[in-house]
C-alpha cells in the first residue's frame, strides 16, 4: 500500500484533527453548559478519533483513500470554479433560472468532448440547455410554485 | 376482512382516476430531488379541499405509497436520495446503474417496494391493535438506546475502514448539533447566518451524495467517451421476479426490519432503509459484495422503506397521534373533512378509512406496474454523456435543496457539504455513516435529555435507562452489534474492497 | 430613548409609505408567501393552510397564498428568518404564535421582538389544557396538586417545549399553586408531548385544547382544566383553572394570526389589515376550522396590537422570576 500519497493524507487528517479539536474547545467553553453536554461527548470522541487517524497518517499506516492526483485537479478545477460561483453567488444575484442557464451551458461547453469548432455541436448544446431549463421551469415554477429569488432580467 | 367489502369503492371511475393520478404524480414528485414524501403529501392537501373525504384520502394514500418508491428512481439513476429512506438504495443501486444494470436495479427496487409495501399495509389491516401497544412502548429511554444502536452500525456501514467510518459518523453527529438546540433553544456552532436553522437533512443528503459525484465527473475531464460507453443491459421483468425470490433473505430482512422500525414514532422512516441494509449485509455470506452493485442491497433497502408505510400510520389511526411528519400531514387531510382519527374511526367512517387503506394496497401494485414499465427506458439515463449528467445533477441539486424551504442558506449548506465530502471521499471517508450520524444525533440527544429530566424527577438516571425488558433487549443488541464489528475487524483487518473495486 | 427611536421609525415608515403608495396601487400582483415557523402537519400549519385557502377569491386578496414551512427550535428559526432575512415588500407574510415569540424574545438569544413585526389579524385562540392519561388516578386539578405537594418536583408533565404557551401555562400553574413541578419539554412538539402522556411516560401534560379535544374523543386522555379565563365551547364540561381555585389568566392561550416584517409599506399593511379579517370570516373557512376542532378567534390589527402589548408586560413579569 505504498502508493497512497502520505503527505496528502497527513495534511487532510491534520485538517480534520484541527477541526475536531476546535469543536471540542468550543463545546467545553461555551455557555449554557446544559445545552452543550451532548456536543461535548461527541466532540471528545471526534477529536480522539481524528488524532488517531492523523497519527496513522504520519506513521504511514493509512490504508484507504487514494488522495488527489494532479491531472484530476487540473480537470476538475474549471468545473469547481463554475460550481462555486453558481451556488454561492450567481443563483441568488442573477436569479435561479438565469444563473442555471449560464452555468449549465458553460459546464457543457467545458466538459463536452464534442469539438468546439463545429457549429453543429454548439447548436446541440444550446438545445440541451434549453430543454433542461424548460423541464426545470415546468417542474419547479409551474407545478410546485417555488418562489425563487428574482431574476435579473425581469 | 372488512377491507374487501370496501374494495369496490376504489374502482369507481372517479376514485380509480384519482388513484392513478396520485400514483403517477407521486412517482414523479418522489423522484424530484428535494421533495420528500412529507412535502409531496403536503402539496397534495389543497387538492383534497375540493374533493369528498373518501376521494381525497384515496389520492393521499396513493401519493404517499408511490412517493416513497419514487425516491428510489433518483437514488439509483442520479445518486440523489429523494429522502432519508432512500440513502441505502444509492449504495448499491447507483453502482448497478453505472455498470449498465440500471434496468435491473429499478425493477428490483419496484418489486421489492411493492412486496414490502403490501406486507406493511396488511400488518396495518390485521394487526393494528397489537401494533398500537408496540408504538407506545418506545419512550425516551428506549429511543435513546435505539439511536445508540444506530450509531453502532455507523462503523461498518459502507466504509472500508472502521475508524474512518466512526470518524465520519462523529462528523455527522457534530453537524447535527449545529443551530438552535431543540429543547433548550440555545445557539450552538452557528458560524454563519445560513446555519441558524441548523443543517436540514434533505439539502445535506443532496449535497453529500450528489455533489461529490458531479466533481468526480469533472475530474475525468473532456476525455473521449468512446472509451467507456455504457451498454445498458436489457433485463426481462420475469428475471427480476425470479431474482427477488431467489434472494429471500434480503427481502425478508428488509420487510421485517421496515415493518418493525416503521412503527416507532419519529424514528422509523428515516433509518429503516439503512438498518435493513446493514443487517442483510451482516447476515449475508456475500457481505463483501455489498457496495459494489449487489442486488441484495437494493432489495433490502427498498423493501424496508416501503414496508414502513403501513405501520407508520398505526399510531395515527388508532391513537390519533401522528407518528411521523407524513402522518401529521395526513392527519390534516382527515381533519379538514371533520374526521377525527381514533379507535372509533373504523366504526364511524368505514367508508373513508377502508378505501384509504385499500388505495395504499392498490397503489403499491399500480406503482410497481408503472415502475416496471418505465424501468427499461429510464435506465438509459446512464447513457447520458458525462458532461450533461454533471450539469443536470448540479442544477437539480441547487433547485432541489432550495425548494425544501425556499432558503438560499440550504443551497450554501448543500454546496459546502458536497465539496467537503468530495475531498473526504478521496481520503477514505464515506457519506453514508456521516448522514446516519446527522439523522441519529438529534434523536439520541433529545431523548437522552428528556429521559434524564424525567429520571431526575422520579427514579434516577441509572434506574430509568436500565430498567424494562425493551431497554435491556436494545442494550443486548447494541453490545452484539459492537462485538460483531470488532470481531470482523480483527478477523479480516478489512483493508480495501469497495474503493479498489470501483476506482 | 427606546420610545424616541420607535417614534422615528414609525415616522420614517410613514414617509416611505406615502412615497411608495402609488407604486403599490395594484398590490398584490403576484402570489403571496406565508411563512409558518412549524413543520407541515402541525396545528399552526394546518390552520394556516385553511384560513388562507380563500385568499385567491376576488373579494379577498385576489392572489393565492402559498405556505412555506421553516421549522426548528420552537419557532425561533422561522421568526429569525422573517425578522432578518425576509423582504418587507408585502409578499412575505408570517404566521405568529403568541405567547411563543414574545416569550422567546424576552428570554433572549433571538433577533426579533414585538417591534420586528407588524400584526395584520388574528385567526385563532387555542387555550392550553391540562391532560392526564385515560386510566390516570387523577380526576381533578386538586388531585394533581395534592400529588405534587406530596412529591415536590416529582410530578412529571410534558409540553411542547421551553418558552412556548405550554411552558408559560406550566409556570403559571407552579406559581398559582405554590408547588414545584417537573416540566418535560418534548422535542417533537405538541404531538410528541401528547404521546408521552398517553404512553404513561409522564404523569400528565399541558397540551393544545384542539389536540386534547381530539385525543379525548379517541378515549386516550382526560382533560382536567383549561388555562383560560372562561370555559371553551368545545369542552364546556371542563372547568377553568380559576374555577378550581388557581389564579391563572389567559396569558398562555396560543393566539395564532398573520403578521408582516416591520418595514413593510404602510399602505400594504392597511390593505392587508382591511382584507385579511374578512377572509377569516368566510363561511367555508369557519366550517373547516370547526370540523377540525380548531377554535377560531378573529381580531383586527388594532386589537392584536393591544394584545401583543399586554402579553409583553405579563410575560416580562412572569419570566422575570426564572
Amino acid at each position: 500500500m505504498s502508493d497512497l500519497p502520505r503527505t496528502q493524507h497527513i495534511i487532510a487528517s491534520g485538517a480534520i484533527a484541527a477541526i475536531g479539536m476546535t469543536v471540542a474547545y468550543i463545546s467545553y467553553t461555551q455557555e449554557p453548559a446544559g445545552a452543550f453536554v451532548f456536543p461535548r461527548l461527541i466532540a471528545t470522541v471526534f477529536a480522539v478519533l481524528a488524532i488517531w487517524t492523523f497519527a496513522k497518517a504520519v506513521l504511514g499506516r493509512t490504508k484507504v483513500g487514494q488522495g488527489l492526483s494532479g491531472s484530476d485537479m487540473r480537470n476538475l478545477l474549471p468545473g469547481l470554479i463554475v460550481t462555486l460561483v453558481y451556488a454561492f453567488w450567481a443563483a441568488k444575484e442573477l436569479g435561479f433560472y438565469t444563473a442555471t442557464t449560464i452555468a449549465f451551458f458553460i459546464l457543457l461547453t467545458l466538459y463536452d468532448p464534442a469539438p468546439h469548432n463545429a457549429p453543429k455541436t454548439w447548436i446541440k448544446r444550446v438545445l440541451i440547455t434549453a430543454g433542461f431549463m424548460a423541464v426545470m421551469y415546468g417542474l419547479f415554477a409551474m407545478l410546485l410554485n417555488v418562489f425563487t429569488p428574482r431574476e435579473i432580467f425581469s | 376482512m372488512e377491507f374487501l367489502f370496501y374494495m369496490g369503492d376504489v374502482f369507481t371511475p372517479i376514485n380509480f382516476g384519482l388513484l392513478l393520478l396520485g400514483t403517477i404524480g407521486g412517482l414523479i414528485l418522489g423522484a424530484t430531488p428535494g421533495l420528500s414524501p412529507t412535502m409531496t403529501v403536503a402539496l397534495m392537501i389543497p387538492f383534497t379541499f375540493k374533493l369528498e373525504p373518501q376521494q381525497g384520502l384515496i389520492l393521499l394514500g396513493a401519493a404517499y405509497t408511490s412517493t416513497v418508491a419514487g425516491g428510489a428512481v433518483s437514488a439509483i439513476l442520479l445518486k440523489i436520495p429523494g429522502a432519508p429512506a432512500n440513502i441505502a438504495t444509492t449504495l448499491d443501486g447507483h453502482t448497478m446503474a453505472q455498470n449498465g444494470q440500471g434496468a435491473k436495479a429499478l425493477q428490483l427496487s419496484f418489486i421489492a417496494s411493492a412486496i414490502g409495501g403490501l406486507f406493511g399495509v396488511f400488518l396495518l389491516i390485521f394487526l393494528t391493535p397489537v401494533l398500537a401497544t408496540w408504538a407506545l412502548a418506545f419512550g425516551p429511554s428506549e429511543l435513546f438506546w435505539l439511536a445508540i444502536l444506530g450509531v453502532t452500525v455507523i462503523g461498518t456501514l459502507d466504509s472500508s475502514s472502521v475508524v474512518k467510518g466512526l470518524l465520519s459518523g462523529c462528523i455527522g453527529l457534530w453537524l447535527a448539533t449545529i443551530g438552535f438546540d431543540d429543547i433548550m433553544g440555545a445557539q450552538r456552532f452557528i458560524f454563519h447566518p445560513a446555519l441558524g436553522g441548523g443543517i436540514n437533512v434533505i439539502p445535506a443528503l443532496i449535497g453529500l451524495f450528489a455533489i461529490p459525484q458531479v466533481i468526480s465527473m469533472f475530474a475525468k475531464g473532456r476525455a473521449n467517451v468512446d472509451a467507456e460507453i455504457i451498454t445498458v443491459q436489457r433485463h426481462p421483468i420475469g428475471a427480476a421476479f425470479r431474482e427477488i425470490f431467489n434472494r429471500k433473505r434480503a427481502l425478508g430482512i428488509g420487510t421485517a426490519v421496515g415493518s418493525i422500525i416503521g412503527l416507532i414514532p419519529g424514528v422509523g422512516g428515516q433509518i429503516a432503509g439503512l438498518v435493513a441494509y446493514d443487517q442483510s449485509k451482516k447476515m449475508s455470506p456475500e457481505a463483501d459484495k455489498f457496495g459494489t452493485g449487489h442486488p441484495e442491497g437494493v432489495i433490502a433497502a427498498e423493501s424496508a422503506n416501503n414496508a414502513m408505510v403501513g405501520p407508520s400510520l398505526v399510531p395515527l389511526l388508532t391513537l390519533s397521534i401522528p407518528g411521523s411528519p407524513t402522518a401529521a400531514v395526513l392527519l390534516g387531510g382527515l381533519l379538514i373533512h371533520g374526521i377525527f382519527p381514533g379507535p372509533a374511526l373504523f366504526t364511524q367512517y368505514p367508508q373513508v378509512v377502508w378505501p384509504f387503506i385499500n388505495s395504499m394496497l392498490i397503489g403499491q401494485i399500480l406503482m410497481c406496474v408503472f415502475g416496471l414499465m418505465i424501468a427499461g427506458w429510464a435506465a438509459n439515463v446512464a447513457r447520458v454523456p458525462r458532461a450533461v449528467m454533471a450539469a443536470v445533477v448540479l442544477g437539480l441539486a441547487v433547485f432541489g435543496s432550495y425548494s425544501v424551504q425556499n432558503s438560499m442558506g440550504d443551497v450554501y449548506v448543500m454546496a459546502s457539504l458536497g465539496l467537503a465530502m468530495h475531498f473526504l471521499e478521496r481520503f477514505g471517508f464515506s457519506a453514508a455513516p456521516l448522514v446516519l450520524g446527522l439523522i441519529l444525533g438529534p434523536i439520541a440527544e433529545a431523548n437522552f435529555m428528556q429521559g434524564a429530566m424525567i429520571a431526575n424527577a422520579t427514579v434516577g438516571q441509572m434506574t430509568y435507562f436500565f430498567t424494562g425488558w425493551l431497554n435491556w433487549l436494545l442494550i443486548v443488541i447494541v453490545i452484539a452489534s459492537i462485538s460483531y464489528s470488532v470481531w470482523m475487524e480483527l478477523r479480516q483487518r478489512r483493508y480495501t474492497t469497495k474503493e479498489d473495486a470501483s476506482a | 430613548m427606546k420610545k424616541w427611536i420607535a417614534g422615528a421609525v414609525i415616522a420614517l415608515t410613514a414617509m416611505t409609505g406615502t412615497a411608495m403608495a402609488e407604486g403599490h396601487g395594484d398590490y398584490p400582483e403576484r402570489p403571496i408567501m406565508m411563512m409558518v415557523s412549524y413543520g407541515a402537519g402541525g396545528a399552526t400549519d394546518f390552520q394556516a393552510r385553511i384560513v388562507t385557502m380563500t385568499a385567491g377569491n376576488e373579494d379577498a386578496l385576489n392572489m393565492p397564498v402559498a405556505i412555506l414551512n421553516k421549522s426548528g427550535a420552537g419557532g425561533r428559526v422561522g421568526w429569525n428568518w422573517l425578522a432578518t432575512q425576509a423582504d418587507a415588500d408585502g409578499y412575505t407574510l408570517g404566521a405568529y404564535n403568541v405567547p411563543h415569540f414574545i416569550a422567546q424574545s424576552i428570554e433572549g438569544g433571538v433577533s426579533y421582538s414585538t417591534d420586528s413585526f407588524e400584526p395584520i389579524a388574528n385567526w385563532g385562540a387555542d387555550p392550553a389544557v391540562f391532560v392526564v392519561g385515560a386510566d390516570s388516578e387523577f380526576n381533578s386539578m386538586e388531585d394533581v396538586i395534592a400529588y405534587a405537594t406530596a412529591n415536590p418536583g416529582g410530578l412529571t408533565f410534558s409540553g411542547a417545549g421551553l418558552f412556548v404557551g405550554h411552558h408559560i401555562a406550566a409556570l403559571q400553574l407552579e406559581k398559582a399553586a405554590g408547588v414545584q413541578l417537573a416540566y418535560i419539554p418534548n422535542n417533537a412538539g405538541g404531538a410528541g408531548a401528547m404521546r408521552a402522556v398517553i404512553a404513561g411516560e409522564v404523569l400528565g401534560g399541558v397540551n393544545n385544547l384542539s389536540d386534547a379535544f381530539r385525543a379525548r374523543e379517541a378515549g386516550t386522555v382526560k382533560i382536567l382544566g383549561v388555562f383560560d379565563v372562561e370555559r371553551n365551547s368545545f369542552i364546556d364540561d371542563v372547568p377553568t383553572m380559576m374555577e378550581q381555585g388557581y389564579e391563572i389568566d389567559n396569558a398562555s392561550v396560543n393566539y395564532r394570526g398573520v403578521m408582516v416584517p416591520a418595514g413593510t409599506p404602510q399602505p400594504i399593511i392597511d390593505h392587508l389589515a382591511a382584507i385579511v379579517p374578512t377572509m377569516f370570516e368566510n363561511g367555508r373557512v369557519a366550517s373547516r376550522m370547526e370540523a377540525g376542532g380548531s377554535p377560531m378567534h378573529i381580531m383586527n390589527r388594532d386589537e392584536v396590537l393591544e394584545m401583543w402589548a399586554q402579553r409583553q408586560v405579563t410575560l416580562e413579569a412572569l419570566l422575570a422570576d426564572l
